[in-house]
């Protein structure tokens, strides 16, 4: 019985190393891609474009201009006139515009209030908001009225707010789901189109442990994957905090990656051909990714979609990696994390079991 | 070219797609990835799980607290934990933010001493970490302003005036930019294994052998694909303007030539997938990776290519869902249309972009067996 399982896990593994480019794909996505997310892109407003048009003659204006500086904001580019301002705003070169009257600075030195106006491209929101609220601050500062009230934020678990490992993170999450899901439904699809698959199920040996050595195999290589990007990219490169228990982490992926191959499996079970494993596990796994709260939290949601997402086992593993990363929980309070990523992944499993290994 | 010939292989690939059942996915995706991110994707921080510890529990801190519950970006609870607790709770994923509120507050903001309110953000989520705490100090600073009366005199106004977006809702930022990956990905993915599947069955063989010519076989693969999602164009400018309401300021005409022009783009690139590919298990997921990733990342949904840095800005400018979504939001938001010469210098592109790969597509494809 070990023996046989181990004979189709070895042959399905053989038949994953041979293909050059198959492999070549998995290393790449495991490693560059997560590379290329965690390092180029940054939610945080930062590079902020500001232009400007100054009437008056400088002097207080750019006393202004001078606290907008990296990494929140490019340099402030001059603007010879509103029009060219208005121009470059539509074009999208400037995300927020202002405008300084040529009363600016008289009314300023006169201690009345000076009206500055601002243009925002709203279509950028984050990087105005961000930046409204800056230039409100700046206002503040410059009043002649100091308030006796501070506000000492602490940023728990992540202190400088970096994006890079957490979208490295997300990043690998994800990419881990998409291949568990379509590695696993290709490798039954493949015998059902060269029509193997039958006689597979007519030996003289249990469907099911065949279905589970296969499914052990692509978990295996995706295992291997995760390991790849963890200690090359995740906490290599970005340097990830990693507050929880390695191993806590390791057993949840693992979890995680079974579940997900049962929807595999069950992709496998309704499609016919690859055309169709590559449709559904789009229309699958689309969903899966964003419900997952990887892009926005779960309860910012339409609340049709929070209760949705409750199915989806990503969300579960998505805020247990998280907590295991960044907040360090103990693994007492894990548990609802694991009991999630195992109920909807069982109830996936069984569901795509029963389905693939009926043979008419 | 041989129209004769090329007609017949779209009606044979056009009924394969039927038969298969494949043509249900054709418009279901596209549909389905516009709702679930249109009502999934919000990059406005609202409800944040606020849990407000007050130790001083007199009018000024609870005037304080009015605040936090009456604005829409917190869900405010007054907590009477201790801050582990509160701490642990964060942990557990159960609230967002912890204030502390210090003993004494009224009484040192009173004598004009100064006072630390002490704000804990749960920062796993870094971008909304940022934005809440703007939030806050918004909140604080109306709060403060509204106590002291005389305080705004001599103070900078600010007259902030939002282009393109008043009410800033999020579907007007978020969907349409949408169309824009919809359209790259679902054709992409249809199109990758048209090519590569018959390699795998031995079918190609078929076109080895017959004297119809690359690019009539590159034609044929991909005129049924853009004609059954070129309804797509139409389907989602339903949903988008009708459904999220995103207003419609543009020409409609350009709304569609831009769109086919783009559609040939995505579905050429799938085929140059299927090209180069020997096993369909891989051009899958080689379409996967170059589509939905880049699509999102640099469509400008999430961030504005002009905020990009080195690597990334370099990137953005190498795929093509920029320059749509550049002339998408036109459209939609602004209605310049092409009196810009950034629209027209971005179409231009965009026809460029779409000769390229199919021409790239038609040369890499062999016509003997290797």
């Amino acid at each position: 019985m070990i023996k046989i399982f181990l004979s189709i896990v070895g042959k399905e593994l053989l038949a994953f190393i041979r293909s050059w480019q198959l492999v070549f794909m998995v290393v790449y996505a495991f490693s560059m891609e997560v590379y290329i997310a965690g390092s180029g892109i940054e939610i945080k407003p930062r590079n902020v474009a500001v232009g400007y048009v100054d009437y008056t003659g400088g002097g207080m204006s750019q006393k202004i201009l001078s606290r907008l500086h990296s990494p929140e904001f490019i340099a402030p580019r001059r603007f010879a006139s509103h029009e060219e301002l208005s121009k470059a705003i539509f074009d999208k070169e400037i995300i927020v515009g202002m405008i300084f009257n040529p009363e600016f600075e008289k009314e300023w030195h006169q201690g009345k209030s000076p009206r500055l106006d601002i243009l925002l491209d709203a279509t950028a929101a984050a990087q105005a908001y961000t930046t409204l609220n800056y230039l409100q601050n700046i206002a503040f500062r410059y009043s002649n009225f100091d308030i006796p009230l501070e506000i000492s934020t602490h940023k728990l678990f992540n202190e400088n707010a970096d994006n890079h490992s957490f979208m490295a993170l997300t990043e690998m999450l994800s990419i881990t789901t998409m291949l568990s899901v379509i590695l696993t439904a290709v490798v039954f699809v493949r015998e059902k189109e060269h029509g193997t698959w039958d006689i597979m199920l007519l030996m003289p040996i249990n469907p099911k442990l065949i279905i589970l050595a296969k499914t052990f195999s692509q978990v295996v290589i995706v295992m291997a994957g995760i390991v790849i990007s963890l200690g090359f990219v995740v906490l290599g490169m970005f340097s990830t905090p990693m507050n929880g228990s390695f191993w806590a982490f390791m057993l949840l992926s693992f979890l995680y990656v079974f579940a997900s191959a049962g929807i595999g499996l069950f992709i496998a079970a309704v499609a016919r051909d690859m055309m169709q494993v590559a449709q559904l596990s789009v229309v699958v796994m689309m969903p899966m990714i964003f419900l997952s709260g990887a892009w926005t939290p779960i309860y910012a949601m339409h609340p049709v979609l929070q209760a949705l997402s409750l199915f989806s086992p990503l969300r579960y593993y998505i805020e247990g990696s998280e907590s295991l990363f960044y907040r360090g929980t103990e693994w007492i309070d894990l548990c609802p994390f694991f009991m999630g990523v195992t109920v909807v992944g069982g109830l996936m499993y069984w569901v795509g079991f029963r389905k693939i290994g009926r043979l008419f | 070219m041989n129209p004769g010939v090329i007609k017949a292989y779209i009606v044979k690939e056009l009924t394969e797609l039927v038969r298969s059942r494949l043509i249900l996915m054709v418009y279901l995706m596209p549909t389905m990835i516009l709702f679930l991110y249109g009502y999934g994707i919000r990059m406005e921080v609202t409800h944040a799980r606020t849990l407000i510890i007050d130790y001083d529990q007199s009018r000024a801190s609870q005037r304080l607290i009015g605040k936090f519950e009456h604005s829409k970006y917190f869900e405010a609870t007054v907590a009477s934990i201790s801050e582990k607790e509160a701490f642990r709770r964060i942990r557990q994923a159960r609230a967002d933010m912890v204030i502390v509120i210090p003993e004494s507050f009224e009484q040192r903001l009173l004598q004009a001493q100064r006072v630390q309110i002490g704000v804990f953000v749960d920062a796993a989520f870094p971008s909304r970490a940022s934005t809440m705490e703007s939030y806050v100090q918004g909140v604080v600073m109306d709060a403060a302003s509204a106590a002291v009366p005389g305080m705004s005199e001599g103070m900078i106004r600010l007259n902030p005036r939002t282009l393109f977006n008043q009410a800033m809702r999020d579907e007007d930022a978020i969907v349409p930019g949408l169309i824009g990956l919809v359209l790259l990905i679902a054709p992409a993915i249809l199109a990758a294994l048209l090519i590569v599947k018959e390699k795998e069955r031995g079918t190609i063989f078929n076109f080895y052998a017959s004297p119809i010519s690359r690019g009539e076989f590159i034609a044929a693969k991909l005129i049924p694909v853009f004609l059954l999602h070129s309804l797509n164009i139409f389907i989602l400018f339903l949903w988008v303007v009708y459904l999220f309401e995103v207003p419609f300021r543009g020409s409609f005409l350009l709304y569609w030539g831009a769109s086919e022009l783009y559609l040939i783009i995505s579905i050429s690139i799938g085929i140059l997938i299927s090209v180069i590919t020997r096993t369909q298990i891989v051009a899958m997921v080689l379409t996967i990776i170059i589509t939905i990733i880049p699509g999102f990342l640099y469509s400008g949904i999430i961030m504005p290519i002009s905020s990009m840095s080195g690597m990334s800005q370099i990137e953005a400018h190498m795929f093509p869902v920029m320059y749509y979504n550049h002339i998408l939001y036109d459209i939609f938001l602004v209605g310049q249309g092409i009196s810009s010469d950034k629209t027209e210098i971005y179409l231009a592109v965009l026809a460029v972009y779409a000769a390229v790969l199919a021409v790239l597509g038609t040369l890499l494809l062999r016509k003997e067996l290797r």
